[in-house]
């Protein structure tokens, strides 16, 4: 099988390029080879020697270069929305590329400086898909847009929020700092402190003693702030948090080193408390660093309304500007390609067409629309082009409430008290009470002195430090462990939440099905002049509408001909028919037919996923119960049911979005997945939302969760991932707080010192990062198979 | 023991210039993509062979 040379997908059947017929290479479809010529001419050509020499790390779809001219990014409205000025007067912007996937791609972005005039510096974040342009004097977006998409890489203009990236950037900076300062210092730390443990004494001890309080200043006020400001905030808000006691034991650990000092004792915690800081951090870090992958919700907000419309620019409708959807506005008149998305709601004025609803509705059939008609934003055009009159646009559109209604869900979520906050709540309580019990007994049996000493070195020494790294580190495991099987889960609650799920919903079409149309039953019931693929071809092949595409999609492998084809008719709603080799053929809904007489039959339905069955499957197993809501007629969806083996009285039909929403709000501990618009609620509103892949935009923002990967086998993982996660917390729990037991015991019995909470302070910390390691059987084999 | 009011000072000095530098690096944004400049090495600098608009 030939792969395309581009894409590196199988081309079949394989196009070559034209001139150059000895060295001819295969290349999957026009745009793959669209591109490799605009290479050549370039000079570009290292692309192929860098990919062919580079592992893929992201799996790349055949080319589709759209049309657009990209004008609309250099009008000054959306110059002042989306880009950032410099102080040198260079302009800087950022756009979303799609198609980024691999080494090659970071070659050929990053030398756009080189063949585009005005462009400054042109830097890509491989993580992220972003590139981040600037630009100077004549240089254009509008050109470097254009750039990019006949490359192949279709370019999604990002809102810039340039101060909160700057803030973001600027607290990372200082977070690596604080590690840093901490690692150095606890480091040099212990130095000093096995000294003093091996035996320094004298003069030495105090200089030694001296040093160590030294270094500890910085990690205990400049790099542990951030847990000082958590508790403060936690204790403002009535809240509980782990920070609480942490910053109990640093504080007073702090006070009793410089007390000690003062006094000429060198005895201090500082080797244990700096090095537990140092620890948190990082642990703290890493796990933010590893929910930051993939875009932020932030950076989806205008994503799902990127692509550009034609507006009229006067009355006669021949002349159009591309214009953003964001600055669409009531009473423009737009026209709205095959393929484009409805940026408002409004009415048809010109022409006839084809919709895809699904995305809004759940409906899988396209629906004809025609002058007069309404349309709403978020759905699709398919086959004709389509002049409209914009009558809601923006906030006030379908897609515009639809995405209120999702900020709603938001705001109303129910906050997940953590594990880790009820265990601190508990924990600092019994701390207190102990330290008091151990106050009052050596009061009574020594002097208030010892009593004083017993106690509040009590409070050091049971510093949760293992239950504090335990929880992020294995979220942070748990999350790396999702995100390499294409799994992104936007935070750590998430896992919580997802291992207590009981009732899962789902939706039908794109999520359960594929949500594209498939033919099957295909029959020939006669032989006919005529080879059937070849009628579908040359019929089909000149018209967009879906039933045509699945038919081609269908006999794709056979090899039809082209032939020329005379008096050729599309009736929208009806069909195709044509004349060839004098010959008249039809295809309509019920088959194809020959001279009026009927040769081959076929259904279209919008087929179910290959693993949807087992999936479900395993999901009930799991002892989740398995709702499929759907927007759908009730033939449709049941039909479906029966493919999947769910019961029926588990297929609901025609919902609308708010009807969905409402039966998850009805349910506990929820889980909802779905991929469209019509999900955006319900996905907002449950639990947690799962959306799929091929999800629309707006459901992404909506999610808690989202697949890279296709398919509903995925989703089954990721609650057994989250359920063994929350074991492997429980269990690191349960080790640190044995491990503080051990202290509190040596506490109460006098024998604690700074040497034996050097020891047990590591020890724990090494036992609970092994615990995390292992993980769980169950877990450790989960993606082996 | 003479020796140490050399070595300490000199080990406290050689901390302080590591911790010096990472918080300059830091402060100058070489952790903020730890994923691409270690592709980015790899490729080569060379200057494309033909540009178009001749400058």
């Amino acid at each position: 099988m030939e792969v395309c040379v581009h894409c590196d997908e199988a081309a079949v059947p394989p196009i070559y390029q034209k001139d150059d017929v000895t060295l001819a290479k295969p290349f999957c479809c026009e745009g793959c080879l669209t591109v490799y010529h605009v290479l050549h001419q370039k000079g570009l050509e290292s692309y192929y020697e860098i990919k062919n020499n580079s592992s893929i790390f992201k799996r790349r779809s055949p080319v589709e270069i759209k049309s657009s001219q990209f004008s609309f990014l250099d009008d000054d409205e959306f110059i002042k929305e989306y880009t950032y000025l410099n102080a040198t007067g260079a302009r800087t912007m950022e756009f979303y590329l799609e198609g980024i996937h691999c080494l090659a791609c970071l070659w050929l972005i990053e030398k756009l400086p080189e063949f585009v005039p005005g462009v400054v510096s042109s830097k890509l974040d491989l993580d992220r898909s972003v590139v981040t342009v600037i630009i100077e004097g004549e240089g254009k977006f509008s050109q470097v847009a254009r750039e990019f998409n006949q490359l192949g890489y279709r370019p999604h203009p990002l809102k810039r929020n340039q101060d909160a990236a700057d803030l973001r950037v600027k607290e990372e900076r200082l977070a690596l700092t604080r590690i840093g300062v901490a690692g150095a210092a606890a480091g040099n730390i212990m130095i000093y402190a096995v000294s003093l443990y091996g035996g320094a004494a004298g003069e030495f001890a105090q200089l030694f003693n001296s040093l160590t309080v030294a270094f500890a200043v910085p990690v205990l006020t400049f790099c542990s702030y951030p847990f000082y400001q958590n508790a403060w905030n936690a204790l403002r808000n009535k809240t509980l948090s782990i920070d609480i006691p942490i910053s109990i034991s640093l504080l007073i650990g702090a006070v009793m080193g410089v007390y000690n000092l003062i006094l000429g004792i060198p005895d201090n915690y500082f080797d244990s408390l700096t090095t537990l800081v140092f620890l948190l951090l990082m642990s703290r870090y890493f796990l933010q660093k590893i929910q930051e992958k993939g875009l932020s919700a932030s950076d989806l907000h205008f994503f799902y309304q990127s692509e550009s419309v034609l507006r009229a620019t006067d009355s006669s409708l021949n002349e159009f500007i591309e214009v953003h959807p964001r600055f669409v506005k009531a009473e423009d008149v737009l026209k709205i390609r095959p393929g484009e998305f409805f940026p408002a709601d409004g009415v048809v004025l010109k022409g006839t067409s084809n919709l895809n609803n699904s995305l809004l509705t759940g409906e899988s059939f396209p629906v004809k629309v025609e002058a007069g008609d309404k349309v709403f934003s978020g759905t699709q055009n398919l086959t004709h082009d389509l002049v409209m009159k914009a009558v809601n646009a923006s906030d006030s559109s379908r897609l515009g409430q639809l995405l209120k209604n999702v900020e709603n869900g938001w705001a109303h979520r129910s906050k997940i008290v953590n594990l880790t906050n009820i265990v601190s709540k508990y924990f600092t309580l019994a701390v207190f009470i102990l330290s008091t019990i151990l106050f009052i007994y050596l009061y009574q049996t020594h002097d208030l002195k010892h009593a004083l000493e017993g106690a509040i070195t009590l409070l050091i020494v049971t510093c949760p430090c293992a239950l504090a790294l335990a929880v992020p580190l294995t979220f942070t495991r748990a999350l790396s462990k999702a995100s390499e099987q294409g799994i992104i889960i936007k935070s750590d609650e998430v896992i919580e939440k997802l291992a207590k799920v009981r009732n899962v919903f789902i939706d039908k079409t794109g999520t359960i099905t594929y949500g594209k149309l498939k033919v099957t039953n295909f029959k020939v019931i006669r032989e006919s002049k005529l080879r059937v693929q070849d009628i579908i071809l040359n019929l089909e092949g000149r018209t967009r509408h879906p039933v045509a595409r699945a038919l081609l999609d269908h006999i794709k492998d056979q090899h039809a001909q082209a032939l020329p084809v005379e008096d050729f008719k599309e009736v929208l709603g009806v069909g195709v028919s044509g004349t060839i080799e004098r010959s008249f053929y039809e295809i309509r809904k019920a088959g194809i037919f020959e001279n009026g007489e009927l040769v081959c039959t076929f259904d279209v339905q919008d087929t179910v996923r290959s693993d949807s069955q087992d999936a479900l499957k395993k999901l009930s197993q799991l002892g989740i119960e398995v709702t499929m809501l759907s927007g759908d007629k009730k033939e449709v969806v049941q039909s479906i049911a029966r493919d999947v083996a769910l019961p029926l009285e588990n297929a609901l039909h025609e919902l609308s979005p708010e009807d969905k929403s409402r039966l998850i709000k009805n349910a506990s501990h929820s889980m909802m997945i779905g991929d469209g618009a019509n999900d955006a609620i319900a996905l907002s509103h449950a639990e947690v939302g799962v959306a799929v892949m091929g999800a629309m935009d707006i459901s992404l923002r909506a999610a808690d969760v989202y697949l890279t990967t296709p398919g509903l086998i995925p989703v089954e993982k990721l609650v057994v991932l989250s359920q063994e996660t929350m074991k492997v917390i429980r269990r690191n729990l349960v080790l640190s707080l044995l491990y503080n037991s051990v202290s509190v015991a040596c506490a109460f019995l006098g024998i604690i010192n700074p040497l034996i909470a050097a020891i047990i302070m590591p020890v724990s910390s090494l036992t609970i990062l092994f615990s995390t390691l292992v993980r769980t059987t169950k877990s450790r084999n989960l993606w082996k198979s | 023991m003479e020796i140490i009011i050399v070595l300490l000072p000199l080990a406290l000095l050689l901390g302080a210039t590591f911790v010096g530098a990472f918080i300059w690096s830091a402060r100058k944004g070489q952790y903020d993509d730890l994923e691409t400049p270690k592709f980015r090495m790899l490729l080569e600098d060379k200057q494309l062979k033909t540009r178009k608009d001749g400058k």
